[in-house]
């Protein structure tokens, strides 16, 4: 398929949390991922499909249907683990990072894998056949109307996203498979919540509305134009600012593990958890893993007290939920207050 | 995948459930377990680790996305393709044999395939019977299952089945706390060096339970013992006699881990907190008689009375103390009120302060009402239908839902069951002609898919906010309640609607959503005054469900009318009771099911909002009966 033209990230106005929020996830898949709410036309969609340019290049063992990352043996898929002998006679290939889409519609067994039929029929033997979550192993997973999702395809999406490991248990095939990917859903409020277990997946959320500032709704008007009336010339035109991301992306991904953190800051994002009295550890440790990369993207050797700052705006609102109908609405400014005086 | 566990010791506190861990891998037969707790507490982190604690045994997946013949075991389809015989291939119960058997969000798996599962290994076989193939082979494995209540909890006839229970929190300590980060962004940093840290202790770890197993051989059970195990369920109103014998296995392995081979009476009041927490059941009804005769006279010390039995249990300090009861059951005497009054003077005060009009108020919501589940006589659903939530199991036309099993179609084939197929062909392909394929397929082989989903329902919540029941606390509980079916349905997916009735108008309050959240909200800023009109808002109810009827007729649509029946304005010169009963009848010849709530608490009964019940073909309940049939709910502790 030829690919069609894909609007600039660095085109979309404003929204500068969500872009944020991608990108971080970009240079630290670890942090899990993101959910964008917000109404329609609030260029979520956009703004996840134009992340794809600015993927960085990756290494994966070759031919690996998982994109196995020949470096790191522990997360090493059955083939992989069989194959390898030494790194020296591992065969590497450079892939770019993906967007995977997982339509709304998708049902269950083209998720989660299933028995090759073809290959059932044409040799009378058994053989898995990848679905998405093979596709999504190292790479971001994209659900569009995340909240609309069926539930029974949400049960296997946590089931994966709990450990990184797909298990497929069906259709006469039995296999297991590393699944550990960058979760990136959108919704749309209205339309109905989304399940706690699946909203505490996301590491971070953001919520977009549409610019207010009526100068800047003509700038979103007057992009959106001249991308319509000659994409090629539109996207050119931001190919400088692009590379200038992705090179910064790519800085930032080799910085950040030599980003430090202080003791009394770790304290501090463990007391304002138990302070806010969210479920569980996930919290500290996201606000944590967030302000490390947020560090390394603002080049901080050490992990500022901003950075945490910016980290727990990302990290901490849908978490706040304790209950399904408890009032989960957090106070910035208490949580500010009690940084700063903490730190 | 095994080297990149996260180790069982570095997990920061958490000893409750390390240790009850360690009493399964020890004891298969203490019946499994199972551990609740909220999101992001280790739950699945404790478990995974265990792998490692009992090498050359595994832990065995049961994902949520297996089928029947995965799970049970069916034909081995490459051995009927090549000799054409048919042979039993193990499915995960046979793969699972003295393994631990390892089920992650247990309370979203199929219910039927949970209890088959856990009554496999009680019964000691699994016994097969599918594609041509009967087989039965032994099963002895652990069960151990985690969940998040969160997402609904296990009826009690499942819950029973567990041996085990044990509840996880998050840590409070601060210092723990950043351990937890700390330790966590050192394994993401380089698992390896991380692992190699903890390697001596979980070599230890491991020791310990190999040690403890042989140890397990040797530990008796004293008739003192069982005294005393028979004693503990006694007193916990424990149904059957599982509850003794999960009790003194799980004390045998607790002597077993300390090194004994006896059993001393405190591992027994260890074992009871793992055994017993989920399956104390209410008392029986000579008792509940007394306590609420005591209740009509002194309801608080009657709380303090049902404190202390959960005491000489051992679990009063797991037990909420019992909420209050939100309307007391004497025919609205005033005695009562003034007591609610009293209970609830601080409410009042709030309420006063953003009083909307002199006749208008906004009753708080009883978060603390309980109420028994509501049974709505559905049947199975038998039509098709489409949809997605998780109240009622219903098969589907579309290629949806979860593929359960295959089945013989019974017109044309639409939805190939694939394997099912296959494994239907495969023994005869030695007789049939070759086609250039391993597998010559014919009709007859052909087999459809079945497959389930949960459709949720439609609730439209038909709440009487006039003035009559803003009274006396009334419209407290009426909250409550409604808060209650709220949360139900949060939990099972459905979708809400809210219309009330007031002030001699109509108000669609909240068009049908599946955004429960905004129930919840309109619910809570529901104001009450004015009369009562009782037809229009039947009518209006009516008109919503036709609707959302046309739109999506996959829903099953239920209608709760909460009303104290006091109609008394209706347009034109018509009688207000006998146009709402009028209307009524509409509901019913719509095929709409319905629920009547009656609110009716005052000397006089009219009984209107009961005539307008038998017109609809609803149940009805009082709210009266309700709260007076309020049971100690044992497990509410993992409802929370």
């Amino acid at each position: 398929m030829k690919r069609t033209a894909v609007y600039p990230f660095t085109a979309i106005v404003g929204q500068e949390d969500m872009k944020m929020a991608l990108i971080l996830n970009v240079i630290n898949p670890a942090l899990g991922g993101v959910l964008i709410k917000g109404e329609k036309g609030t260029a979520k969609s956009t703004a996840v499909r134009a992340l794809a340019e600015l993927l960085p290049a990756m290494q994966a063992v070759h031919g690996c249907r998982f994109n196995c990352d020949p470096h790191n043996h522990n997360l090493f898929c059955d083939d992989c683990a069989k194959n390898y002998v030494s790194d020296a006679v591992c065969h590497i290939e450079d892939v770019k990072m993906r967007v995977v889409e997982l339509p709304v519609s998708a049902t269950e067994d083209r998720v989660v894998g299933t028995l090759d039929i073809e290959h059932a029929i044409k040799h009378g033997e058994k053989k898995f056949e990848a679905g998405i979550l093979a596709q999504a192993n190292r790479n971001i997973l994209y659900v569009d109307e995340i909240n609309l999702l069926d539930d029974h395809v949400v049960d296997v999406l946590l089931d994966a996203a709990a450990m990184g490991i797909n298990t497929v248990e069906r259709e006469g095939v039995s296999y297991s498979h590393p699944a550990r990917f960058v979760l990136v859903g959108t919704m749309n409020p209205e339309e109905g919540d989304i399940r706690p277990q699946l909203l505490d997946r996301f590491g971070l959320s953001v919520v977009v509305t549409g610019e207010h500032d009526p100068s800047q709704r003509v700038e979103v008007i007057k992009r959106r134009l001249a991308y319509e009336d000659n994409a090629d010339d539109f996207i050119a035109g931001y190919q400088e600012e692009q590379q200038a991301l992705a090179d910064k992306i790519m800085q930032a991904r080799e910085a950040l593990p030599n980003v430090t953190i202080s003791d009394e800051l770790l304290e501090t994002v463990a007391k304002l958890a138990v302070e806010l009295g969210v479920d569980g550890h996930r919290a500290d440790i996201t606000v944590i893993k967030t302000a490390l990369t947020l560090a390394a993207f603002n080049e901080h050797q050490e992990v500022e007290l901003s950075d945490v700052k910016v980290a727990a705006k990302l990290v901490l609102p849908h978490r706040m939920r304790r209950r399904p109908f408890e009032e989960g609405q957090l106070d910035w400014n208490k949580v500010v207050a009690f940084l700063e005086q903490e730190a | 995948m095994l080297h990149s566990i996260y180790p069982f010791t570095a997990v920061v506190g958490q000893s409750q459930a390390k240790r009850v861990i360690l009493i399964a891998l020890v004891n298969p037969r203490v019946g499994g377990l199972l551990i609740g707790g909220r999101k992001g507490s280790a739950k699945t982190t404790l478990v995974r680790a265990a792998q490692e604690l009992i090498a050359p045994r595994k832990i065995i997946d049961l994902p949520l996305n297996v089928t029947e013949d995965m799970l049970f075991g069916s034909i081995d389809i490459e051995y009927a393709v090549s000799k054409g015989e048919r042979r039993f291939l193990q499915g995960i119960l046979g793969r699972a044999n003295d393994n631990v058997l390892y089920i992650d969000e247990a309370n979203l798996l199929r219910q039927e395939l949970l209890t088959a599962v856990l009554d496999a290994n009680t019964a000691g076989f699994n016994h097969v019977e599918r594609d041509g193939i009967s087989f039965t082979h032994e099963v002895n494995y652990t069960v151990i299952g985690t969940m998040n209540p969160e997402e609904g909890i296990l009826p009690g006839h499942i819950l029973d089945r567990f041996g085990m229970y044990v509840d996880v929190q998050g840590e409070a300590e601060i210092a723990n706390r950043v351990e937890i980060i700390k330790r966590a962004l050192a394994y993401g940093k380089d698992i390896a060096k991380f692992r190699k840290q903890y390697a001596e202790s979980i070599v230890e770890l491991h020791e310990l339970v190999n040690v403890s197993r042989e140890t397990l051989k040797q530990v008796e059970v004293t008739e003192a013992m069982m005294q005393l195990a028979a004693q503990m369920c006694a007193q916990a109103f424990c149904a059957g006699h599982r509850a003794e014998i999960y009790l003194l296995e799980a004390a045998r392995a607790i002597a077993a881990l300390e090194k004994r081979t006896y059993i001393l009476p405190k591992d027994m009041q260890e074992a009871a907190v793992y055994v017993l927490a989920h399956r104390m059941r209410t008392p029986p009804e000579t008792q509940e008689m007394e306590q609420e005769q005591q209740q009509n006279e002194e309801p608080e010390e009657n709380q303090e009375q049902e404190q202390n039995q959960g005491e000489a249990s051992e679990q009063s300090d797991e037990l909420p103390p019992p909420p209050p009861l939100p309307d007391n059951e004497d025919d609205g005497s005033d005695e009562n009120s003034d007591e609610n009054n009293e209970q609830d003077e601080k409410q009042e005060e709030e309420q006063n302060s953003n009083q909307l009009a002199p006749e208008e108020q906004i009753a708080d919501i009883d978060r603390t009402f309980k109420i028994p589940k509501l049974i709505l006589d559905m049947g199975k659903n038998t039509t098709l239908r489409r949809g997605s939530g998780k109240r009622s199991t219903t098969k589907t036309d579309l290629k949806q839902g979860r593929y359960v099993r295959a089945e013989l179609p019974k017109a044309k084939v639409e939805d190939l069951a694939f394997d099912a197929t296959i494994r239907a062909a495969a023994p005869y392909q030695r007789m049939r002609e070759a086609n250039g394929c391993a597998l010559n397929i014919q009709k007859e082989d052909l087999r459809q898919k079945v497959r389930e989903k949960r459709i949720g329902n439609t609730f439209l919540f038909a709440v009487d906010a006039s003035g009559s029941m803003g009274a006396r606390e009334r419209m407290r509980a009426v909250k409550g309640a409604i808060f209650y079916m709220l949360q139900d349905a949060y939990q099972k997916r459905d979708r809400v609607g809210m219309v009330a009735f007031r002030r001699q108008k109509v108000e669609v309050l909240l068009p049908i959503t599946r955004s429960v959240d905004l129930a919840q909200k309109c619910l809570a800023e529901m104001p009450t005054g004015g009369k009562t009109p009782l037809a229009d808002g039947l009518a209006i109810a009516l008109l919503t469900l036709a609707r959302i009827n046309k739109k999506d007729s996959e829903l099953e649509p239920i209608l709760v009318l909460v009303t104290d029946g006091r109609a008394n304005v209706v347009e034109g010169n018509e009688d207000p009771v006998a146009s709402a009963i009028k209307m009524a009848e509409k509901i019913r010849k719509a095929k709409i099911t319905s629920v009547v709530i009656d609110t009716e608490n005052d000397f006089i009964k009219l009984g209107v909002a009961k005539k307008v019940a038998q017109a609809m073909g609803a149940s009805y309940y009082s709210l009266n009966q309700l709260s007076k049939e309020q049971i100690l709910r044992i497990v509410r502790n993992l409802g929370e």
